[in-house]
Order: C-alpha cells, then structure tokens, then sequence
C-alpha cells in the first residue's frame, strides 16, 4: 500500500504492518503466520483484517515510546536543532540522546560534542490555556540562538491530549524563518511499539527536508540508511566504485536532504530504514534495495549483488565478494574452533536480530532462543526479498524459541533460564542488568556496525571471545544477588503464562 | 593566631543574566520531571514504584536519572523493573483506572518487596483517573501501597521528591501519637539519584551522626533499614533538614502531623571547618552527652587534618599552575556545599554560581543570602536560571581572571569547560562521565575524595 506524504503524520506500524509485540513459538510458525502480508497463505489466510494473534499480558513493566525514537534520532542530526513540545520530563531522554550522540560522533571520526535539544517545558496552566503559543516562542529561540539548517519538533502525550495545533504553528515557523521546521507526531500513547518513532522522523523528513524537486540523478550515490554506528559502508561501496550516503542519525541537513538524487538507498535493519527505503523509491524513484540484510556470508552476498544490479556494478560486486570471502573464511574457521559449543542468546529489534542470529549461526554458536522487541509481518515494500525472518529460517535454520516481548525485564528471566545462553547479545537498556544478575555476560551491542558484512563477522566472534571472558565478574555477582520477584514467578517456566491465563479467562467470560 | 577580619567584598561578576523565567524554553535540561522521583522510591530498599504514565516515560526517567548520570544502578531489581500501565490510546480514550487496578493486582501477586507506590504521569493526569480511590481499595485489603500525583507537567523530579516523601509519609507510616525516642533523628537531606552523590554522602552522613550518639532514620540507599525506618519516622525526636530548601516542606509537614521539632541547616558540610561546625551544632540541638561528641569531633579532625597536611605539600608547590577561580552549576544544595568548602577550606574564590533546581520563589532570598555570606569576606550573587543557553551565558560573562577555571558543573558545561580550556568536575545531573558506586563528598571523608578529584583532574593538563 502507498505511503500517503501528504499526511502531516505517518500512520502507526500496527496499522500498517500489523506489527506485534508481544507473541512465543518456533521461527518457523511466526514466518509461516506473516506470510499472509506478502501474499502467501498463512492461517486464516486473507483479507486486510487479518492479523497475528498476541499474548498479551496484564503486568507489564516500562517499555519505551516513539517520542524517544524520534528525539534520540532527531536530535542527532549534526546541524539541526530539537523541539520538544512537551513538559519537562520528555527532554530527560537527552542525557540518553547526548551519550549517543558524542559517541556517534567519535565513531565517524568527528569531536564530540553535545546535542542541542529545546524543550518548551509546558506546565500546569499550559494544559489548561494550550502550549502553541510557547512552541512558536520555542522554535524561534531555536532558530535564533543556533542558526540551525533544520528545527526537528516533537509533540508527546501531554500536547496529544490537550490538542494543540501543532501543524499550524510549524508552517507558520517555517515561512517566517525561512527553514525546514520538521514536525514528528510521536505521542507515546498513539502506538504500542516505539519503532512507530522511526516512521514519525522519516516521514517529517520526506515532507520537510528531502528536496522535492531533486537534481540530477547521482549515479554513485546510495542512501544507506543507518543508526549510530561506525561508518562501515564507505569503504564498502567504495569496492564498487559508490560514495555511501549515511543517514539520518549523525548526518548533516544536506546529507538528508540529498537523498532524493541518490541512485538506491539500502539498509542495515529494515525495522529502522524501510520506511523510508520505500518511501523514495515510491516519491523519487530512487531505487531501495530488496534483498536479505548485509549480515553473514550468504546475506551480505546477496545484499552486494542486488547492490551491484542496481547500480551496474555486479562485476566490481563479484569480485568484491570473492576477494573477501578468501580473506574472511580462514578467521571465521579460526573463531569457529574457539567458540565450538558456545550457547548465544540475541535480544533486539526484530529485523536486526534476524541478521545478528545469522551471524552467530556462521560462527558456529547454538541460538536455541531469542527475544525480539516487536515483529513486523511485513515491511513498507510489501516485497518478499526483504522477507529477513524468512530467510534467517531458510539459510540457518529454525529458532526454537522466539519471542517478542516489548522489554519485560520479569519475561527476560524465565526466557533465559528456558535456553541457558552463555553469553547475550543485547540492544535497548533495561535486560543486560537481569542476564548480569543470573552470571550471564551481555554484549551491549551500542555500536549498530558491529555485526555487518564479512568483518562483521570477525569483530562480533572477537566482541564474544571477549565477552565469555567476563563471565567471571556476572558469576561471581550472582552468587550474591536477589530478584525482586515472588519465588513462584522465578520457578515458573512458562514466560507468557500471565498472557494466556487472561486470555483464558476471557475467553470463559 | 587571630584572623584580622577582611572588608566584605562581592568577589564575583554581578548577574549578568536576569533570573530566567520559569515558563521560558529549557535547552538541555538539568532535572526530570515529578515522575522522576520514581528513583526516590527505587532508592528507598525493597520499595518498588508502579508507574501510570504513557510507555516511554519510566524508561526515560529511570534511564535519565540512574544510568547515564553517573551509571548509579536502578534499585532494588535494577533499571527497567519498575511496573508500569504503558498506556495507549484505549485508556486515553476509555480511562485508565481499570488498567491501573489490573496492574496493582499482578504486581502484588509478582514482585517482591516492601512497599510499593503508584506514580502517575501526564496522561491520567490529564485525563482525570481517580487513582487516589484505586489504590485505596488496595490499602483497604492491608497492601502496602501507597499513591502520588506526579503528571509531570506539575513540575520537576525535586517537586515529586517531596510528594513521594508526603505520601509515604502519610499513607504508610501513618498517624502516631506515642512517645518520642531520645537521639532518634530523621534525615532529609540530598535528593537521591538526581545527586549522583547521595549513596555515599548518606553513608558519610549517617556514620557522622552517629559519631556523635545519635541513630539515625537516613530512609534512603545502602544504610537506610527501608520501610521500618519509614514506620519509625514520627518516633524520631527531632528532623535534621540539611538543605536550603529541600525538604523543608517535609520537616514543617511533620512538625504539624507529629509536633516534631526540625533543626534546618542549609549548608551540607563539605570538610573539616564546616563538619565540625555542623555535629557541634546537631548535638546542641539534640542535646546529646558533650563530652563523647567532642571526642568524636577532635578524633575525625585528628585524622582529617593529618591528611589535609600531607596535600598541603603539594598545593603549596605545585608549580605548573592550579586553578584559583571556580564556577559552580547545580542544584541549590550542591553549588551551596560546594562554594563553602571551595572557598572556606582551598581558598578559591567564586566566578560565577548558577543554581538550577527552580528554586521555588519563597526560598530564593534565603539561597541568595547564603551565597553573599559564603564566608566572612567572600561572597557571591547566584543566577537562577535552568536553561542551558541562560546558564552557559552566564558563566562565559564571568572573570575567571588569568588562570584556567575550575567548573563544578555537569556533562553540559563539557564542551564549555574545552572552550574556556578549564577543569571540570561534573558534580550533578547529568553526569555521563562519571562512575559512582560508593563515593561521595560529603563530611570530613568526603572532602579528601573531593580534593583528589580536583586536583587529579588539576593536574592531568601535562599528562
């Protein structure tokens, strides 16, 4: 279905993708669920209100919401400035934001330095008399105090109720100060998972900062859409003779704003980037990449030669892959030898965890479980080739117990005790202290590029050589720690049961 | 040797930059909000806030407060475990109080712990659930629950310090009317989490008092019993406010509920002049055994001083150049503490003092007058003001004479401190580049970590 950018906000995931978060089973069975979104058959097969059922439980701890998606990301392109409309406690997310952002900065080899984020600190009588007065009064302090190429404004849950105007005051800003005032709708409430934040970013980008009129096309130019991480696909595409356009978080306006001219945007995670992938394919043509992601041998293969088909480049691809593949293979034997029976546990989003559990199957490391953080049965292109879970199944096997869970740390626990990992690999705060407290080491994995392409084997293997290491701190931790959970929940081996015993009840009533 | 008194001098730059008004724009925020003092209740042992809010907003307070701001750990069960109702569009629409009744229930069935408080965020605030009469249903039955209004439009994480404080207060320990103990104080003092200090200032705090043969209700962190001392609250003799104004509304609400005399000292003691000065005048008040609390005095100072001897060495020699201005950014209690033992015990003269707490406007010219009186011949004008952009203007304007500045501030005044090719010591929210477990500044202990601190950070410019 079509990305409506005439819509001042995107729609939310679940409602364009059915995504879920919270679900338990075999990989095998949530492939064989989503396949009715690309129009395979699935059960119950058919229909647009079709949908995967849910586990959904009545407890349930703090998750995270779009706003801190879209200021974490927003704020951290390197010329822009943020607005928070929103009460003070929103723009806490910035002391998180900054850590990211300096070190985002450090890793494409430029000075830290902080982020520069504005909140219109909305009180009591604001939400009584309206705050857009404040966020007009906010936005040009923005604009006056830093001169920025883009003001980025991020409403919360608090402007969603009381219904300001946000639209409003934002084209006025925008005529009047002669900038791109980028609106994202991210109220916490409006969508159950956070990656709705991403979509929220991107789709204001599209509609303010991408030039809508672009120049000519940039034949060695492609999009990679990307989080924080170090900068491995410049010298990656420059194999192939391409200049990696890295966007959005740690680029500059002008970055952004040039992907329309670029010949194909791709991505490292199709939760983070195919909103946007899809979006300039559909508005500007610029070709998105369809194929599975740049993780293992078999992905990053396939990723460079759709690469390579579509920029004309498959014979400089070719003998890329084939150069890297000698250079690659005898250290990937190497750490296969040392990690031989070696347990791993992936916990992240969903699309990136299909990479990293390819990566850990290459290595030659057992994956009987892994949770990830929401699950979308399809992506914005509606293309099977993207289809990543399916194809994680097909090249490396099934995973016995996958989960989805939106960050329950009191899930976490019967999770890891059900597939007894030696070490975990870990995105989003919250878990790693739990594996911590079992003796269980965690990869906090803040560098997203850690994992990609065939060097990404080698630094994940060595990251985990490291990891298993450390064990001896989180078992010597765990001998002397508590949970603050009731003993009949830590005996429990069922980590959905609340879900189904609800579930169970309403279905009695 | 007499001191001959000097003529009292304003030392700093006069406010270049008027009080910020508190309605105005805050860039780069230096406090969370009302919902923020969830760490209030993470820090209290074996207590477990429930959080009633939209999705996002316990993991950016917790997040904000006790991982990137000094990696302080989350509390009991750690970062994230907080319950929370992740409320979505249904109960903006149908009401969240059957939610919130569905989670209290599962919680009480689930975690493990004392006590436990619901915390409320914008939406049910907004949206008018009736949370109080939810959690009375549960106090009915004898849970030990308790509630708090913290929507955070209702103010910053200091305000929801004390309506956390209240509630636990008066929904939990309850009405007494029995005797008092003598040498039983309640201790209010810095503001857990938000000062990544408190832990180890507490401990600090505590061994002091009890020095001098107090016990001590120190209610929050590692030497705090958790909910009994909550209980044990209205049986404490007297309440020791050590802040400018926090807590003050604590110990004037206790004063009326328990007719509990209060001792307000507004400087937290940083080192040897001001502790002493301090536990002499705690003991007055609480009017312990004289003899023992000198004792104790002149046994800490024994030590204290032998150590302050052996630096005296090194700050009387060091020839590659110390810094002899500083600028203090903070919270009131903070930059107060600080400048005294800045200037009072080093010697060092005040640039510049921003305080950032948003101060409530009755306790400004008590604040003001404590700045002015920093010693005898020292004192300062503070700027309140809480946006970043106000704040950093401020400390640009100041004269930090022809030496580097030394900037007790936060990772904000980072890339300043570069642009001023000054020292930073990051001593308040946020402090992303700092590790705390245990240390603290507080007391005579505390003041020797300090003065490592300054100095080793001093120092490293020929490293």
């Amino acid at each position: 279905m079509a990305i409506n950018l005439r819509s001042p906000s995107a729609e939310i995931r679940e409602q364009r993708l059915g995504t879920i978060t919270a679900w338990d089973g075999p990989a095998s069975r949530l492939a064989t669920e989503s396949a009715f979104s690309r129009g395979g058959c699935g059960p119950g097969c058919g229909g647009k209100g079709q949908r995967i059922c849910e586990l959904e439980s009545p407890f349930t701890q703090g998750s995270t919401c779009s706003e801190q998606i879209a200021e974490s990301q927003a704020s951290n392109v390197r010329d822009a400035v943020l607005v928070q409309h929103s009460p003070i406690g929103c723009a806490a997310g910035h002391i998180n934001s900054n850590a990211f952002f300096r070190n985002g900065l450090l890793r494409r080899g430029l000075a830290p330095r902080n982020v520069t984020g504005l909140s219109t600190n909305l009180l009591e009588r604001d939400m009584v008399y309206g705050g857009a007065e404040k966020l007009r009064a906010t936005i040009r302090a923005a604009a006056q105090r830093h001169q920025p190429k883009a003001v980025f404004v991020a409403t919360s849950c608090a402007t969603g109720i009381i219904g300001d105007d946000v639209e409003s005051v934002v084209r006025d800003c925008e005529e009047e100060l002669g900038l791109p005032v980028v609106a994202m709708y991210c109220e916490g409430f409006k969508s159950k998972h956070w990656s709705s934040g991403f979509d929220a970013l991107q789709h204001g980008v599209l509609r303010h900062v991408v030039k809508p009129e672009p120049g000519p096309r940039r034949d060695n130019l492609v999009n990679i859409i990307v989080l924080w991480g170090s900068d491995v696909f410049t010298p990656m595409l420059a194999e192939l003779g391409l200049e990696a356009n890295n966007i959005l978080t740690v680029a500059s306006v002008e970055e952004i704003a040039r992907a329309s001219e670029a010949v194909a945007s791709a991505t490292f995670c199709y939760s983070v980037g195919g909103y946007l992938g899809a979006a300039l394919e559909q508005q500007y043509g610029v070709q998105e990449i369809k194929a599975p992601q740049p993780y293992g041998f078999d992905g990053t293969d396939a990723w460079l030669r759709a690469l390579g088909a579509a920029t004309g480049r498959e014979e400089l691809a070719e003998a890329y892959i084939a150069r890297e593949h000698a250079r690659v293979r005898p250290q990937i034997e190497r750490l296969r030898e040392r990690l031989k029976g070696v347990r791993g546990y992936v916990a992240m989003g969903a699309a990136y965890a299909h990479g990293v559990i390819g990566v850990l199957r290459e290595l030659g490391i057992e994956v009987p479980g892994s949770l990830v953080f929401h699950h979308d049965p399809v992506y914005d292109s509606h293309d099977a080739r993207q289809d990543s879970l399916g194809h994680m199944i097909d090249t490396y096997g099934d995973v016995e117990h996958f989960s989805i869970s939106n960050r329950q740390p009191y899930q976490f626990y019967n999770l890891l005790k059900r597939s007894d990992p030696d070490f975990i690999i870990i995105r989003h705060g919250g878990l790693a202290g739990l594996a911590s407290r079992l003796g269980v080491p965690a990869i906090a994995l803040g560098d997203a590029s850690t994992a990609i392409g065939y060097q990404g084997m080698i630094d994940l293997g060595d990251e985990i050589v490291d990891a298993l290491a450390q064990r001896k701190f989180h078992q010597d931790l765990a001998g002397h720690t508590s949970l603050p959970y009731k003993q009949w929940w830590l005996e429990q081996t069922d980590p959905y049961l609340l879900a189904r015993q609800a579930a169970a009840t309403q279905a009695a009533e | 040797m007499a001191i001959t008194p000097l003529k009292t001098r304003n030392s700093g730059a006069a406010p270049l930059v008027p009080d910020i008004a508190e309605e105005g724009p805050i860039e780069q925020v230096r406090y969370a909000c009302a919902l923020g003092a969830m760490q209030t209740v993470a820090s209290i042992p074996r207590a477990i806030a429930i959080t009633h809010c939209g999705p996002g907003c316990a993991d950016k307070q917790c997040g904000a407060l006790a991982f990137n701001n000094a990696y302080q750990g989350g509390g009991w069960g750690g970062l994230g475990v907080a319950p929370s109702t992740n409320a979505t569009q249904r109960e903006v629409i149908f009401g969240g109080e059957d939610r919130l009744r569905e989670l209290i229930t599962h919680t009480l069935d689930l975690m493990e712990a004392d006590l436990f408080v619901v915390l409320t965020g914008c939406i049910p605030d907004l949206i008018g659930d009736d949370v109080p009469a939810v959690v009375r249903e549960f106090q009915a039955r004898g849970a030990p629950v308790v509630h708090a209004g913290t929507g955070g439009f209702r103010g910053n994480n200091y305000f929801g310090h004390e309506v956390v404080t209240r509630a636990i207060i008066d929904q939990f320990a309850g009405p007494y009317d029995g005797p008092r103990e003598a040498g039983l104080v309640n201790l209010w003092s810095p503001i857990p989490y938000q000062d990544p200090f408190w832990r180890g200032d507490l401990v600090e705090l505590k061994r002091l008092l009890e020095g001098i043969g107090l016990r001590v209700n120190v209610l929050f962190g590692p030497g705090s019993a958790g909910v009994a001392e909550w209980r044990a609250i209205p049986r404490a003799q007297f309440n020791l406010v050590l802040s400018p104004w926090l807590g003050l509304a604590t110990a004037q609400h206790l004063e009326r509920q328990y007719g509990q005399p209060f001792l307000h000292i507004a400087v937290p003691p940083i080192g040897g002049r001001q502790t002493s000065e301090f536990l002499r005048q705690v003991a007055g008040f609480a009017g312990v055994p004289e003899a023992p609390a000198a004792a104790f005095i002149a046994a800490e100072e024994r030590d204290y001083y032998g150590y302050i001897e052996a630096f005296s060495e090194f700050y009387s020699q060091y020839r590659w150049g110390l810094p002899a201005r500083f600028a203090a950014v903070g919270d009131a209690a903070t930059t107060l503490a600080l400048s005294t033992f800045a200037v009072r015990q080093l010697g060092l003269m005040p640039a510049c003092v921003v305080v950032t707490d948003n101060t409530p406007a009755e306790h400004r010219d008590a604040v003001r007058a404590a700045f002015r009186s920093l010693d005898h011949d020292v004192s300062i004008e503070p700027v309140f003001a809480e946006d970043s952009y106000a704040v950093h203007a401020a400390i640009r304007a100041a004269d930090f004479g022809r030496k580097p500045p030394l900037i007790f501030g936060t990772t904000w005044e980072r890339d300043l401190a570069k642009e001023l090719r000054g020292f930073i010591l990051e001593v308040g929210f946020p402090a992303s580049y700092e590790v705390v477990l245990s240390r603290g500044y507080a007391g005579y202990r505390g003041a020797l970590t300090l003065i490592e601190r300054i100095y080793t950070t001093a120092i490293s410019r020929s490293a």
